[in-house]
């Protein structure tokens, strides 16, 4: 499912134009990427919590030449669905 | 990490944002939530443009055992939640540590130095070929001031013809001269690369030769110790076990097992050699002899203990054809 097609269900559940849910979905995205980029988690009540982490550098090695370098750290963006969600979903 | 934004912060944002009242925003963050939700069950994943794609993550079922009973059980499978981050937004998230963690790059790759090292030259080269149009110039420009500085008109045709000849000939000196130093530069640079490509591969075919090498030796070692110590065959004391072959065991495994080490496979092989006839392919609840071991069967460090284990592991190789 494509983000159209979400903007039209949402739309439909709050009553709201096509035009207004894009916006406000356009600005929800813009909010949660600026609060992740400062490192924040971003709490979406019911569903989960969007937040940052922080993998430590490590050595990795080539397979086929043995080769070893640094792979640097990083921070990647988690997902952690709230228990219910889960549980929701599971087995659908 | 410890700063959260809370949904109730969110709401607030938001609505101030997208210039909506925070009931609306809450309504749509609701609505959200809920369509997601109903959007994964059906399709198993919602992309959303400018943030990223939530996926169901089918886990299989798999076999485990009851921690308090070891009885055998099986985890059913599920499905898990997972999110992953638009390429556009990972990048960003990922760019903003490395400014407060400073020492990263440490990388040891020669390809990259490489190119580092073409990128310092084309640099110097730039640098060159900007200093070099400038030095004609500025014999030119005290020239000028010259010129003004001297009312008369006869001395002024003089010293037009006298510099005139002398820049081009500058020029074409300078122009030249570029060009061997572009030249050389570049033949450097092409030696360089050429010469760390060839000691790479001299020293491949260095290490492969060394390898063929020590094989042979070996070879020729074992064939001498072979006559001098002629071991064959072994005898072995009681029995520790019968190990029943179960599916996906091993010769080694049972090695493992029982003497600490793969290395002694080939004394398996050895004491149930009349019910294998292929090591490789055992035949599943054939029982396997485990003998107890002498302390010299098990010293890895004595030749003749060495040599014994390399002739029953050919031996099975010999089998396995």
């Amino acid at each position: 499912m494509l983000t159209k097609d979400l903007i039209n269900l949402i739309a439909g559940a709050t009553g709201k134009s096509k035009k207004e849910t894009e916006h406000l979905l356009t600005t929800f995205n813009a909010i949660i990427r600026e609060n992740l980029m400062a490192g924040k988690t971003v709490q979406l009540q019911g569903l989960g919590a969007l937040e940052t982490k922080t993998r430590s550098e490590r050595i990795i090695v080539h397979p086929k030449t043995g080769e070893r370098t640094v792979s640097p750290s990083k921070t990647q963006v988690v997902f952690k669905p709230v228990a219910t969600i889960k549980d929701a979903l599971k087995n659908s | 990490m410890a700063e959260k934004l809370s949904w109730t912060e969110l709401r607030r944002t938001l609505a101030a944002r997208a210039g909506v009242t925070e009931k609306e925003a809450g309504e749509f963050l609701a609505a959200f939530n809920a369509q997601l939700i109903e959007a994964l069950k059906q399709d198993k994943q919602v992309k959303i443009n400018g943030l990223g794609t939530f996926r169901l993550q089918a886990v299989a079922p798999r076999r485990s055992v009851n921690v308090s009973t070891g009885e055998e059980m099986v985890i059913e499978g599920y499905n898990k939640l997972v999110f992953a981050p638009e390429a556009g937004v990972k990048e960003l998230v990922e760019s903003q540590p490395s400014a407060d963690e400073q020492p990263t790059p440490t990388t040891i790759d020669p390809i990259k130095k490489l190119g580092e090292q073409a990128q310092e030259i084309v640099g110097l080269l730039d640098e060159l070929n900007d200093i070099r149009p400038e030095e004609p110039e500025s014999p030119e420009i005290p020239e000028q001031p010259e010129t003004p500085e001297e009312p008369a008109p006869a001395p002024a045709p003089k010293p037009e013809p006298k510099p005139e000849p002398t820049p081009k000939k500058y020029h074409f000196l300078r122009d030249t001269l570029i060009c061997v130093v572009i030249l050389l530069l570049l033949l450097l640079i092409g030696y360089f690369f050429l010469r760390s490509q060839l000691t790479s591969w001299i020293e491949q075919l260095g290490n492969k030769e060394q390898v063929e090498y020590v094989i042979e030796g070996e070879e020729s070692d074992l064939d001498e110790e072979v006559v001098a110590l002629t071991p064959q065959p072994q005898t072995y004391g009681k029995l520790i076990t019968t190990e029943r072959i179960t599916p996906g065991s091993r010769l080694a495994w049972i090695s493992k097992k029982h003497y600490g080490d793969i290395a002694y496979w080939p004394y398996l092989y050895d004491a149930n050699k009349d019910r294998l006839q292929n090591p490789s392919f055992i035949i599943i609840g054939t029982p396997i002899r485990v003998p107890k071991l002498t302390p010299e069967q098990l010293d890895l460090s004595s030749e003749q203990t060495r040599v014994n284990l390399e002739y029953l592991e050919r031996e099975a190789r010999k089998a396995m054809r």
